[in-house]
């Protein structure tokens, strides 16, 4: 008798698996791209990722996952205008990319599903680690998305913007972006929409050398939507990326983001904010790996809890052993405003090389009792003294990006979110 | 810092990977047939004299153990344990038990000379301790020299003396080894054994729970400050034998206690396994400090043989007020794998941790600590400091979690490495977990190398690369050295140069 | 007592050449001020003399007393009275300032055969230099040069200098971040230190510390090389009409 059975499937992997045999047909892709989704399916049928897994500690998505939505047809996103005004917009509506695409100098943009039937989007499939969840879930199910190419030497004076919408179902799509030497832009990536949905998205990135990249993800999904999404970037010689993370919505989220510096002299900046209101669980991991000598990184988290909102943060750091003169610096700080909120957040350094500056710090905390009196006393009422003193701390992080329309669009998200929930 | 000097002096007496106390005694010896079964521990039991309801929870520990796994989550490596190809019980033929000591076999008191620790029991004389003791005056160089602490000798399986149990006694305080403590005070071993580490608590506790062989039990009743230092020596001398010591500490209310704790193992090139529970309870007002000096034999300079330490040590500040400090120095052992704990249950409860941890050679340590707050305005504090040097890895691992109830939970932790060559590596994985809005947490990284500046500094007013280099690192731990017993600080220090010796230039 | 000829030198990282061809003789007794603007290669100059590794000597020759000291660490350079002033003095977190102080001199003392200090002694030794400093004997209990101010540094660096007896004390830009009468208390240290077998070697960029401690000699430093020595008068000259006019005789 064996007593080593499987344990029971849940209803949601159950659901995935039976929505990718009736999916299958609909599924763009060559060979290869079908041999990737066959190998991330298993991946799924073998169970979604518990607390045991070290990466899923805080988020068992095994139990968080307790139903999956059919994928629906009849669903209608539509385009909403970008938080930069004069942008270049790439829409993806409920899962589809469009046709009717902007031209911008020194860019090229393909439609994804293209590149699954020509198969050169395979590459691009496979997962990372042995845990990729995320990535499973998406190599098994995309069906559309964007690659965008940006030319050696293009410097782009608008930003270009990717928008993933939903109005409820399923929904799994990939944005690509290459951006070649010496190149120069800002990339806003929106994710958004209406609905009871299942979204997981992938981004990935490859900076060429010397390319100078802002890179905006703006996620504000409603509170009935699940949100898995992976951000994932290669940083040339000399390249330099400032990825700025804003997470205000949706039921559940795990905003994976996965950097490597592969070129001497790359320089990686993470800037994040996580609004959180209601019963959202929100997850940020962070995997960081200096891979080559004299690269930096510096992260700065800064997180709102309030109501029953359970918050994560997990960023690692992993200095390889020939990574040496390394500069990484990270820092994540809570505000716990509710009794009933939690925030967890655990900053590892991973470090076989000598030569290195390393350091992390982390804080949880209520407001400074001394900051609010200070501002009674000058006649301010509590309400809006803690709203200012809350603002003013993630705010901090934001105006350090120094694109005044950027901050200023950045902003105003973050006002309507407090109008919301203040 | 008076040992610096002598730090180096030792370092460059010694040869590359001479294990101090690596010396073997013949000594004949009583043991168990090899392996692990319900039989074994009748006969473990049996020879304790242990009555039937301890025999009773080993049973039901060891039958749990067999359903359990391994740990797999440490950075930690190593072959698979065969656990029925080790001896669960040796003690020595001429001194089976704890006795006086004037019947101690001599040899056995021969061993605990060589190893600094002389077991005698020294007059107190009141007013001829040291008293305007200017700080850069050496002190005697060995906390047992010194002849004010009472010692209970642990010799692979068995407590062979405890001293000044007698003078313990008229303060009202039990020292006695666990075995005694189990016949002698079975109702304060019931009420308290396995009460802050369940025996279903992790695989290497469930195992000790079944197998325990002896270890220290010390009470301070109700409002009793202990009048000495308490201290336990763990030698492990057979080969092949796995020593599974069990400590209880109990502190009743307003007590105090001060508790060392001293190892170390031959050379061999087998790895042995040292698996420990250590519980300590503090009730309203009591206040435990317990330290540990960890030099079990490491292994050699290619990673054969050492110690495997696998330790379950947790403190359960039971009552208002009451406050737990765990202090360690870990120098020795192949695989170290311990996190002493402190769970803050009562309100205005405090846990400390402070620790050092030096690695060299192949050595792996996952170390660090959980300070659980339960409790109203619990506070915790928490000092990490990793040496990492030649081919080892040397991780800290820590949580800290605000309960729901934890108004106004305080943490503040603090982990620094250094790293001392680019073959090692340094880790650090903390876990903060904050339920409650009033809870305030702090925590501080840092991974760095000596600074090149601060070593042409030292060296350029004199002092040579390896003294330059033992100067800073003394330097960097001195926050957690300071909170060792004075002699046991200037022990330390040198054991923390001898561990480094060989890892520069 | 000493001798640079010819000395050319490097940074390791990059090879960029700072020291170019400079020659220099201090004698003993002798108080040498070293100027000139920034960029010159004053302080690579003190650092390659204490022997620092990030530089590297491709020609040329330091000579101490009729011995090369090219091959020499820099504790060796130090124990054989060689002192340098830093114009940063490095923070040591957790060494306190007095074991600090006797670890060193016991090691300039092991150098030259003698026996450790017994410790009232070298507290009478620390009591009396720190008196003469006007420092505080607390600010000794506290970790090496951690939390002292710029000036409370420099202090220390010349109570170091006086404790150690050096033989040629190299000041590195002493009177950088120092309030009058900080100069002033530095500066009376550094002139009870002048005798006739001990040398020094001031750098500076400014003439202002040069009216306290009056040199022998004033050597003008521009490009890695010397490009004028003369006397005390040549400082004035500096002051009051800047290195232009030096830079554009020489060149």
């Amino acid at each position: 008798m064996n007593i080593h059975t499987t344990p029971q499937r849940t209803p949601a992997e159950t659901a995935l698996i039976d929505a990718f045999s009736d999916r299958l047909s609909l599924l763009p892709g060559d060979g290869t791209v079908m041999l990737k989704r066959d190998d991330a399916i298993e991946a799924i049928k073998s169970g979604l990722p518990t607390r045991r897994i070290e990466s899923w500690h805080y988020t068992d998505l095994r139990r968080l996952l307790a139903s999956v939505p059919d994928f629906d047809p009849a669903a209608a996103a539509k385009a909403i205008a970008p938080i930069v005004e004069g942008s270049a917009v790439l829409p993806v509506l409920n899962g589809v990319s469009s046709t009717k695409l902007p031209t911008v100098d020194g860019v090229a943009v393909q439609r994804l599903s293209e590149k699954l039937t020509d198969g050169s989007a395979a590459p691009g499939l496979d997962p990372y680690g042995t845990d990729d969840a995320i990535g499973a879930l998406n190599t098994a199910f995309v069906a559309d998305g964007y690659f965008v190419d940006i030319s050696d030497g293009t410097e782009l004076d608008k930003p270009i913007e990717l928008q993933n919408l939903q109005a409820g179902g399923q929904t799994h799509v990939r944005l690509g972006v290459r951006v070649g030497a010496g190149a120069k832009a800002v990339i806003v990536e929106r994710q958004a929409g209406e609905g009871a949905a299942l979204v997981s998205s992938v981004s990935q990135l490859l900076l060429g050398e010397g390319a100078d990249v802002t890179w905006l993800i703006v996620q504000e999904q409603p509170d009935t939507a699940t949100h898995l999404a992976q951000f994932k970037a290669h940083l040339g010689k000399n390249a330099k990326l400032t990825l700025f993370v804003m997470n205000a919505g949706g039921k559940l989220v795990r905003q994976e983001i996965v950097v490597k510096t592969t070129g001497e002299g790359a320089d990686f900046t993470l800037r994040g904010i996580n609004l959180l209101a209601g019963d959202t669980h929100t997850d940020v991991t962070m995997v960081l790996d200096h891979a080559v000598p004299h690269t930096a990184s510096t992260e700065v988290i800064r997180n709102v809890v309030t109501g029953k909102a359970r918050g994560i943060f997990q960023g690692r750091i992993n200095v390889h052993q020939y990574a040496q003169k390394t500069n990484a610096k990270m820092a994540c700080n809570t505000l716990l405003l509710s009794d009933d909120g939690e925030f967890s957040t655990k900053p590892e350094l991973e470090i076989f090389a000598d030569d290195v500056v390393c350091g992390h710090g982390a804080t949880v905390t209520e407001i400074d009792h001394s900051h609010l009196f200070y501002l009674m006393a000058r006649g301010i009422d509590e309400k809006t003294a803690r709203g200012l003193l809350v603002k003013a701390f993630v705010a901090e992080v934001i105006e350090e990006l120094d694109d005044e329309a950027i901050v200023e669009a950045l902003e105003a998200r973050l006002d309507g979110w407090f109008v919301a929930h203040g | 810092m008076p040992a610096v000097q002598d730090t180096i002096d030792r370092v460059r007496k010694i040869d590359v990977d001479q294990y101090k106390y690596g010396f073997q005694t013949e000594i004949a010896m009583d043991k168990a047939p090899k392996g692990l079964s319900e039989d074994i521990i009748r006969f473990i039991s049996a020879k304790k004299d242990e009555p039937s309801w301890m025999l009773e929870w080993r049973l039901e520990a060891y039958r749990r153990w067999v359903t359990l796994d391994e740990p797999k989550w440490a950075r930690v490596h190593y072959p698979k344990i065969d656990f029925q190809d080790l001896y669960y019980y040796a003690a020595p033929k001429s001194t089976p038990g704890p006795t006086s000591l004037s019947d101690v076999d001599p040899e056995l008191l021969r061993v605990y000379e060589k190893l600094g620790i002389p077991l005698k029991e020294q007059e107190i004389l009141a007013g001829v301790q040291k008293t305007d003791a200017s700080e850069l005056e050496e002190p005697s160089d060995n906390v047992y020299k010194s002849g004010r602490v009472a010692v209970d000798a642990v010799f692979d399986s068995v407590s062979v003396v405890t001293t000044f149990k007698k003078e313990l006694a008229q303060a009202g305080v039990i020292f006695c080894s666990i075995s005694e403590a189990i016949r002698e005070h079975p109702e304060l071993v019931k009420k308290y054994l396995g009460s802050v580490v369940p025996t279903s608590d992790n695989f290497y506790a469930t195992l000790n729970s079944a197998v325990f062989t002896d270890g220290s039990f010390v009470f301070v009743p109700k409002g009793v400050r202990c009048p000495m230092e308490l201290s336990t020596y763990f030698r492990m001398n057979e080969k092949n034998t796995g020593q599974f010591e069990r400590t209880l500490i109990i502190a009743e209310e307003g007590a105090y206690v001060s508790y060392l704790e001293g190892c170390t193992a031959p050379q061999r090139d087998e790895n042995q396994l040292h698996a420990a529970v250590v519980e300590l309870i503090a009730l309203d007002d009591a206040e435990i400090k317990y330290s540990t000096v960890q030099n079990w034999y490491p292994g050699d300079a290619e990673g054969k043989g050492g110690i495997y330490n696998f330790v379950t040590k947790r403190g359960d500040c039971r009552g208002h007020r009451s406050k737990i400090s765990w202090t360690q120095v870990e120098t020795g052992s192949a695989i170290t794998w311990k996190y002493p704990s402190c769970i803050l249950r009562g309100d205005d409860s405090s846990g400390e941790f402070y620790s050092i941890a030096v690695s060299n050679g192949y050595q792996q340590v996952d170390s660090g600590t959980k300070m659980i707050h339960l409790g109203k305005n619990t506070s915790s504090r928490i000092i990490s400091k990793g040496i990492a040097a030649g081919l080892s890895q040397n991780t800290y691992r820590g949580q800290v979690s605000a309960h729901r109830k934890a108004t106004n939970a305080r943490n503040f932790t603090n982990c620094d490495s250094l790293l001392i060559g680019d073959q090692c590596g340094a880790h650090t994985v903390p876990y903060m977990e904050a339920k409650n809005a009033t809870a305030k947490f702090e925590h501080e990284a840092t991974t760095s190398k000596i600074s090149e500046d601060q070593k042409f500094y030292v060296m350029q007013r004199g002092i040579p690369e390896e003294e330059a280099i033992a100067l800073i690192v003394n330097g960097f731990v001195k926050d957690v050295i300071q909170q060792l017993p004075m002699e046991f600080a200037v022990e330390a220090q040198k054991l923390i140069g001898i561990s480094l010796e060989g890892s520069v230039g | 007592m000493l001798e640079i000829k010819n000395l050319h030198a490097r940074i390791v990282d990059d090879g960029t050449e700072i020291i170019r061809g400079l020659n220099l003789t201090v004698k003993a007794g002798e108080v040498a001020a070293i100027m000139g603007p920034n960029g010159s290669g004053k302080s690579t100059l003190s650092y390659i003399l204490a022997g620092r590794e990030d530089y590297e000597v491709t020609e040329g020759d330091i000579l101490y007393n009729g011995q090369s000291i090219l091959e020499m660490d820099p504790a060796e350079r130090a124990t054989s009275g060689i002192f340098l002033a830093f114009q940063y003095p490095m923070e040591i977190p957790g060494v306190a300032t007095m074991e600090f102080l006797k670890v060193a001199m016991n090691e300039q003392r092991k150098a030259r055969g003698e026996e450790p200090l017994k410790i009232p002694e070298f507290l009478k030794r620390v009591k009396d230099a720190a008196a003469s400093l006007n420092m505080d004997m607390a600010m000794l209990k506290r970790p090496l040069n951690v939390g002292f101010s710029g000036g409370e540094k420099k202090r220390a660096e010349i109570l170091q200098m006086k404790l150690l007896e050096p033989n040629l004390c190299v000041l590195d830009e002493t009177d950088s971040g120092l309030d009058i009468d900080a100069l002033k208390i530095v500066s009376d240290g550094v002139n009870a230190l002048r005798s006739p077998d001990r040398a020094i070697v001031i750098i500076t960029h400014y003439q202002r510390l040069l009216q306290h401690i009056e040199p022998d000699t004033v050597h003008v430093l521009y490009r890695g090389q010397v490009i004028k020595s003369g006397d005390k008068s040549l400082a004035l000259d500096l002051e009051a009409n800047g290195y232009a006019g030096v830079i554009g005789q020489a060149a």
